[in-house]
């Protein structure tokens, strides 16, 4: 369906909706009308006519809502063929052109590093895929050891730049301890790198072509760690700050239309942290005005 | 030495489709939306004589981009790649005003002989000559009261004219050319658009749909282009003649 026949679709239900409710309500004034007299079917249609409309709001409610899910899993469903497709389609194209070309050894050298990369996007939305199918199944306490905080940010940070190719002006770092241990929390090592790397990746992303990433790492509590990543970028809305969070949703605005990715990033960041007893959340003037996304986790006591 | 105007805002694959091209000697342009990609074709003096489109574009698609294209009456080729391979996407290619459709991924050598293929066949409409005694559509032809003029790509009906795409012109020359026999959608795959795999054939129902709200009075009930049940479609210039005849299989 295209997405007008589909918007019809929800007003025709939505008006069908307000219709039967509507219906329900001056039956029930009918009844109270002509049954007035009359004590127990009096009180008969006022117990029973306030089910009936309930009934009706709360399936046109569900139905709303499961055509929105639909909609945004075949968006999903989309925005993953495309991320898998292209880097394959580009590798290819390039090994072709190698088979099939004569070429100097620079000219073979620039295409072997974009074939490299594009290798690593297809692994990075494999993983990504792969994360988000297994969070909150699994609960993996077993796996838990202590991690460094302070090690493991300034590791996605560097990956970060390298991936982005950025200088190190535009992904600023500062960490502010005032406790004598650095953070150490008990976690899953490879599922925190993940996260981390999520936030840093979207508020690149979505900081248009300028961009001013500042990341803040703060121990000032012995039994908490809190991660800021703030950017300069697009900024979310008011009624969007909790709905990015979950799986498939992705902002719809004009600016971050033009963004590519599959709805799971922070999703996964909200699973990984959730799994770890922290939590995410994200803070924003509006669009236009940039975010900052807190983590806050546990830290394990100094041992 | 023709031009390729590529519209991919994916880098990897704007760089190496460019570098093949440039390798054969095409002049090659390269833009990153659909935006862009309108204005660069509408703007200048000088019309691409391809357009590779991506459909996945940010901002508008590449469907909006081809349907606005035609809309507009800019007629150049236009060869769609995208990751979006289902038949239901290839329709839509087609419909948008595609004259060829390739998914993601796809095989450099596939790309380059549709390309020239492309390219080749708007060179046969814009000069055909009519070397071939037996053909009836040389620069003209006439039927009805109606002229599909193939140099200009464009129909006449009275003191109307439609323009044509190259395909529809294409497709219109090949029935007019077998006038009178039933062809087979598998034969006007082969013939007209040079594909041999297993496309959807139905991508030709709707050119041939296009094609009758053009050149029928009563497109529900086709004169002209009719088609011949079980075998594929057959142009008859004079429907009055063969009015009544049972169908040649």
């Amino acid at each position: 369906m295209t997405p007008g026949g589909r918007r019809r679709y929800v007003a025709l239900i939505i008006v069908l909706g307000i219709c039967l409710a509507a219906g329900a309500i001056a039956l029930n004034i009918g009844w109270v009308i002509v049954n007035w007299r009359e004590a127990g079917l009096l009180v008969v249609g006022i117990l029973v006519f306030p089910l009936i409309i309930a009934g009706v709001v709360l399936n046109t409610i569900f139905l709303v809502r499961e055509i929105r899910r639909n909609e945004q899993h075949d968006a999903f469903i989309n925005a993953v063929t495309h991320e898998l497709k292209t880097p394959v389609a580009s590798i290819r194209l390039y090994l072709q052109t190698l088979q099939t070309r004569a070429l100097d050894d620079g000219k073979r050298q620039e295409f072997y590093k974009v074939m490299v990369d594009d290798s690593d996007r297809l692994l990075h939305t494999i993983e990504q895929v792969l994360r988000a199918g297994q969070g909150g199944t699994r609960l993996r306490h077993r796996q838990f050891a202590p991690v460094d905080l302070s090690v493991l940010v300034s590791d996605c940070l560097n990956i970060a730049r390298t991936r982005h190719h950025l200088p190190d002006a535009a992904l600023t770092y500062r960490e502010r301890f005032t406790t004598d241990t650095p953070p150490r929390i008990l976690g899953d090592e490879d599922d925190l790198r993940a996260a981390v790397s999520n936030l840093l990746d979207n508020a690149i992303k979505y900081s248009g072509p300028e961009v001013q990433v500042s990341v803040e790492l703060e121990h000032t509590d012995t039994s908490q760690a809190t991660l800021r990543v703030h950017d300069k970028g697009a900024g979310i809305s008011q009624p969007e700050l909790k709905r990015i969070f979950k799986r498939f949703y992705r902002a719809r605005d004009i600016v971050t239309t033009r963004v590519k990715g599959t709805g799971l990033g922070l999703f996964i960041v909200r699973s990984v942290i959730a799994r770890h007893g922290g939590k995410v959340f994200a803070e924003s003037a509006g669009p236009g005005h940039g975010s900052t996304f807190t983590v806050e986790l546990p830290a394990s006591p100094p041992s | 030495m023709s031009r390729i105007l590529i519209v991919e805002d994916e880098r990897h694959l704007a760089d190496g489709l460019r570098f093949n091209l440039e390798a054969d000697e095409y002049d090659v342009a390269v833009v990153e939306s659909g935006e862009a990609a309108l204005s660069q074709i509408t703007a200048d003096s000088a019309v691409p004589d391809l357009v590779i489109l991506d459909v996945m574009l940010p901002g508008m698609d590449g469907f909006a981009v081809a349907s606005e294209l035609r809309r507009t009456g800019f007629f150049v080729p236009i060869l769609m790649l995208t990751a979006r391979g289902r038949a239901e996407d290839v329709l839509k290619g087609f419909e948008a005003g595609a004259d060829d459709y390739l998914p993601k991924p796809f095989e450099l050598s596939i790309l380059m002989a549709r390309i020239r293929g492309l390219l080749r066949r708007k060179q046969w409409l814009l000069r055909s000559t009519g070397t071939s005694p037996t053909a009836p559509a040389a620069d003209v032809f006439d039927f009805a009261g109606k002229t599909i003029d193939f140099t200009r790509l464009e129909l006449r009906v009275g003191d109307k004219q439609l323009p044509l795409t190259l395909m529809e012109a294409s497709l219109l020359r090949y029935l007019v050319q077998h006038e009178g026999t039933p062809v087979s959608r598998k034969t006007i795959l082969e013939n007209v658009w040079g594909l041999h795999e297993d496309t959807d054939t139905r991508a030709i129902d709707n050119f041939i749909v296009r094609l009758r709200k053009y050149i029928e009075s009563e497109p529900s009930r086709p004169q002209h282009l009719q088609t011949v049940r079980g075998v594929g479609y057959r142009f008859v210039a004079e429907p009055s003649a063969a009015a009544g005849s049972s169908p040649t299989a």
